[in-house]
C-alpha cells in the first residue's frame, strides 16, 4: 500500500526531469530537419536515432512508473541472463553511440548463472544509464573518442550489471546529490552531464521498483553505475 | 581594409548540436573553433582570439556565466561580442539581465527551442556587421 502512495511523488520529479531532457532530442531533430531549408542535406539516419532514443527514454519512464505501482506480489521476477540483456541493450545503443563518437563495448566475458530480475525493467534501466552517459562523455573527453562498456562481473554480493567509462567525476556523492536535485535542477549531475541525466533517474526508479539499488561501481579501473543482482537459486540447484 | 570577422568560438556541450551548427556556419565563411567546456573554451581562446563567442549556459563543471566572468577578466577579450544560444529560458535570467548586458557584454540571448537555424544565422550575421561597423567607426 505504501508503494502505491509513494509512486506519484517519484513520478512527478522524474516527469519534470524527463520533460527537460526531452527538449534535447526535439531540438536536435528540429535543427537537423531544418538543414534542407539552408540548402544542406539533413542526416536522416541521425534524426531516426535521436527520435528512437527519445522514445526509449519515455518508454523507460512509463515502465518505471508502472513497476513502482506494482506491489511485491504483482512484481514477478524471472530468471534472466544478464549477458543477453546487455547484448540486446548494446544492439539498441550502437547508433546513438556512433553519433556521439563513443565506442560502445560489450564486456560479458566469463560464465555467469542467470539472475532473478524483471527482464524488461533491467534492459530499460541499462539503456537509460548508457544513453545518459553517451550524451555526457564527449564533454569529458573534449570530443575525442571515448569508450563506454556494458559489463557484467561478479562481486561478493552477487552479479553486477552496469555501464562503465573513464569518468572519475562519477562518485557516490555525485549520485547522492543528483538524487536530491533531480526534478528541481536542470543539471543535477553537474560534474558529469550538461543535461538532466534523466536516463540515470529512470534507471534508479526502475531499480527501486524492482527492490534493487543503483550504485556507483568500479570495473577494470573504470567508473560506472551498476546494480547487484542475485543469482537465480532455482536454476542454480539444477 | 579590415580583416573579416569570422573566427567563432562555439561553446556547446552537445556533440550533435555542435556538429549541426558547424555544418551551417562553415559554408557561410565562419571558422568554427568548438569547445565542450568552459575550461576548454578558455584554452582555445588563448590559442587564437575569437571574433565572436556563441555560448550555451549549461556546461559540465562550470556554468556559462562562470565562463563569462573568467573570459571578461582578460583585457584582450573584454570587447569580444558574446551571443548566448541556450536551452535555459531567458526568463530565468531576468534578475541578472543588466549584469549580462552591461558587465558581461552579452549581445543576444537566443533560446534554443525557439530559435531556428535561419534565425540563428540572421542574429549572428547582424552581430558581426554591428561589430565591424563599431570597430571601423571607433
Amino acid at each position: 500500500m505504501s508503494s502505491r502512495v509513494q509512486a506519484p511523488a517519484i513520478s512527478n520529479n522524474l516527469l519534470l526531469s524527463i520533460i527537460e531532457q526531452m527538449k534535447l532530442p526535439f531540438v536536435q531533430i528540429a535543427r537537423q530537419a531544418e538543414l534542407a531549408q539552408l540548402g544542406l542535406e539533413p542526416d536522416y539516419r541521425s534524426i531516426r536515432t535521436l527520435a528512437e532514443n527519445g522514445i526509449q527514454l519515455i518508454d523507460g519512464y512509463s515502465l518505471g512508473v508502472q513497476l513502482a505501482n506494482l506491489n511485491s506480489y504483482e512484481l514477478t521476477p524471472e530468471s534472466v541472463s544478464v549477458s543477453s540483456v546487455l547484448y540486446e541493450a548494446d544492439q539498441q545503443l550502437q547508433s546513438l553511440a556512433r553519433l556521439y563518437n563513443i565506442q560502445l563495448k560489450l564486456n560479458i566475458g566469463g560464465r555467469f548463472e542467470p539472475v532473478l530480475a524483471h527482464r524488461q525493467g533491467l534492459q530499460a534501466a541499462i539503456i537509460g544509464l548508457a544513453s545518459a552517459l553517451i550524451e555526457a562523455l564527449p564533454s569529458q573527453s573534449a570530443g575525442e573518442q571515448s569508450t563506454l562498456q556494458l559489463a557484467t562481473h561478479r562481486c561478493r554480493y552477487g552479479i553486477v550489471a552496469g555501464v562503465y567509462a573513464d569518468l572519475p567525476s562519477l562518485s557516490s556523492d555525485t549520485l547522492k546529490r543528483g538524487r536530491r536535485l533531480y526534478g528541481n535542477s536542470r543539471q543535477p549531475l553537474v560534474t558529469v552531464s550538461h543535461t538532466t541525466g534523466a536516463g540515470i533517474f529512470v534507471a534508479d526508479t526502475i531499480f527501486k521498483a524492482m527492490r534493487l539499488k543503483l550504485h556507483i561501481s568500479r570495473h577494470h579501473r573504470l567508473y560506472g553505475l551498476g546494480v547487484v543482482l542475485q543469482p537465480s537459486s532455482q536454476l542454480a540447484m539444477i | 581594409m579590415s580583416k573579416p570577422k569570422n573566427r567563432l568560438l562555439l561553446i556547446e556541450p552537445d556533440m550533435v548540436l555542435a556538429q549541426i551548427l558547424t555544418t551551417v556556419l562553415v559554408p557561410k565563411g565562419y571558422t568554427v573553433v568548438h569547445a565542450f567546456t568552459a575550461q576548454e573554451a578558455i584554452m582555445k581562446a588563448d590559442l587564437s582570439t575569437p571574433d565572436l563567442v556563441v555560448l550555451e549556459l549549461q556546461l559540465v563543471d562550470h556554468s556559462g556565466i562562470e565562463f563569462l566572468y573568467e573570459f571578461r577578466s582578460y583585457t584582450d577579450w573584454e570587447n569580444i561580442p558574446v551571443m548566448i544560444y541556450s536551452s535555459v529560458p531567458p526568463a530565468e535570467f531576468n534578475h541578472s539581465r543588466e549584469i549580462m548586458l552591461n558587465q558581461l557584454g552579452v549581445k543576444n540571448y537566443l533560446y534554443k527551442p525557439d530559435t531556428s537555424l535561419v534565425e540563428f544565422m540572421r542574429k549572428l550575421n547582424s552581430l558581426i556587421q554591428r561589430t565591424d561597423f563599431h570597430n571601423e567607426s571607433t
